[in-house]
């Protein structure tokens, strides 16, 4: 479970003040999912930093299962923008990272899930000799590594191709049915959204305020996309951001 | 293998170079002021124990100097850099003290480390420090966020920040700033060492045979530029095998 609370963060100074994000309340059940849309520069990033416990809000909380988040947690995984690889990592050691910070490695690593990925063969290569569909799925093998109860990501699928993106956009949904935990994703692109949040919050432009919600109930099947309900989410949400 | 010819071909270009300017120059004088690499490479070959106990003992200085220079000048430019309430107190100090000409303190090192080795490694780890110091720095802080984040946000404390981000993504500038540093380095020993006629060094023998015996003093001048070289391509390898990231096929 998940919840925000009026949360409001600003940037600089007391003296000249930046408002990233004012007033996000929801709520979030275990195994659900959520998706925030926004325009560009809105507090996607932000706003997501803040439930990660990476940034502390000027105003508000975010609370995680019962404890107030006051810091990165292990049992939270973080995907960011550009999967945040490190380069002089081999993906090996970048999928495992998270487990080393813990100290849980080599009693746990990722071997398995880099296997389920289709990574098992590339484990010995940098990031600089994958291509970004490969970088992305290194990324998520990281997050998924630690089993995380809470997996938050930064529009993880920007800048890829279109066939790529649908096909890991596809293994997240199949992922997070298999794996059940509560997904809260920020994005830019309407059928990602659509695609991916059982409930969606429209974001203002900056400061990102709540400005609209569309549920999206039907989400699950891999062939959602192609449903009438799909269609429905798509429209809702393009007025929500015209209006 | 390609790398090795290249550097034979401009070996042999350089020589021929030096022949060149040699014969003008003697031609012009019309009498034997600067010696041809031919007269220089027999005496190499003459004096080749005395010239390899010099050699080893300037050899010896210098990677000192260099140990001891990247051990103090790295963790402190690595933290200056990346914590910022370290760096408004520390970088004043830097900054005032990097411009004294670290040369005048030769004879004043001299006083207290005594005419031996000592003096002459603090010197160069002196010149050292600061050209790793101001590098280790600047990469520290030019860090990309996303890399911080990364680790940040799967909860790593402050010195796995370190060992797994702000470590490995500088070493690369660090390296840079020893190979430039070589130059530097040498200079220094040199000076240094032709400080005390006496005693073991290149630039002792140098010295010794500049004035009577040009032959010779070439070929320690010979010896020094061969010593930059190897420490050059001991540096480059060594990026090679610890920054292997940076040269994978794109
Ligand atoms: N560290 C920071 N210090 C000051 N201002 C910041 C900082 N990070 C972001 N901002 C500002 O906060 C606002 C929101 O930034 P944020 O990165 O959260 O937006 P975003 O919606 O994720 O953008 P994008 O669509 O480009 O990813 C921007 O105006 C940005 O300039
Ligand atoms: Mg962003």
């Amino acid at each position: 479970m998940i919840e925000a609370d009026d949360l409001t963060i600003d940037y600089g100074s007391s003296k000249r003040k930046l408002r990233a994000v004012e007033g996000v309340s929801f709520r979030l059940g275990q195994s659900e999912s959520l998706a925030f849309i926004g325009p560009s520069g809105c507090g996607k990033t932000t706003l997501l930093f803040a439930l990660s416990g990476l940034i502390t809000p000027s105003k508000g909380s975010v609370k995680i299962g019962k404890k107030k988040v006051a810091g990165p947690r292990r049992d939270v995984a973080l995907i960011l923008q550009n999967a945040g690889l490190l380069p002089w990592k081999t993906v090996w050691h970048n999928a495992n990272l998270s487990l080393v910070l813990a100290g849980d490695y080599p009693a746990r690593n990722a071997q398995d899930i880099l296997e389920e990925l289709g990574l098992g063969n590339v484990k010995s290569r940098f990031p600089a000799e994958l291509s970004e569909g490969m970088k992305r799925r290194v990324g998520i093998a990281r997050a998924l590594s630690i089993s995380p109860s809470v997996l938050l990501m930064d529009e993880p699928l920007a800048s890829l191709d279109t066939l790529t993106r649908e096909k890991i956009q596809d293994l997240f949904l199949t992922l997070w049915k298999d794996r059940g935990f509560t997904l809260v994703l920020v994005t830019h692109d309407i059928e990602e959204a659509a695609f991916l949040g059982q409930e969606i919050i429209v974001l203002t432009e900056k400061p990102a305020r709540i400005k609209g919600r569309v549920s999206n109930r039907e989400v699950g099947p891999l062939d959602y996309r192609q449903s009438e309900a799909f269609d429905r989410t798509v429209k809702a949400l393009r007025e929500e951001l015209e209006r | 293998m390609k790398q090795v010819l290249i550097y034979i071909c401009s070996i042999i270009f350089l020589l021929f170079l030096w022949e060149v300017a040699s014969i003008a120059i003697n031609t012009i004088n019309s009498s034997s002021v600067l010696p041809g690499p031919y007269e220089a490479l027999s005496q190499v070959v003459k004096n080749g124990a005395e010239l390899q106990r010099h050699f080893l003992a300037s050899a010896w200085r210098l990677v000192m100097a260099m140990l001891i220079a990247l051990v103090a000048a790295v963790p402190l430019g690595l933290v200056i850099g990346h914590e910022r309430s370290v760096d408004t107190f520390v970088s004043p100090m830097i900054y005032i003290t990097y411009p004294i000409p670290q040369v005048a303190l030769i004879l004043f090192l001299f006083l207290i480390f005594g005419t031996g080795s000592a003096t002459k490694v603090a010197i160069v780890a002196i010149v050292l420090f600061f050209q790793i110091l101001v590098s280790a720095r600047g990469a520290a802080k030019n860090i990309t966020e996303e890399y911080l984040v990364s680790v940040l946000s799967a909860g790593a404390n402050r010195w796995q920040v370190y060992r797994h981000v702000i470590f490995p993504a500088t070493l690369p500038s660090i390296l840079t700033s020893v190979r430039v540093g070589i130059g530097v380095g040498i200079a220094f020993l040199y000076i240094a060492e032709t400080n005390t006629a006496q005693g073991l060094g290149l630039g002792s023998f140098i010295k010794r045979y500049m004035l009577f015996g040009r032959d010779r003093a070439f070929a320690g001048i010979m010896a020094m530029a061969f010593l930059g070289l190897v420490l050059y391509v001991g540096i480059d390898i060594l990026e090679r095998i610890l920054c292997r990231w940076k040269y994978v096929k794109r």
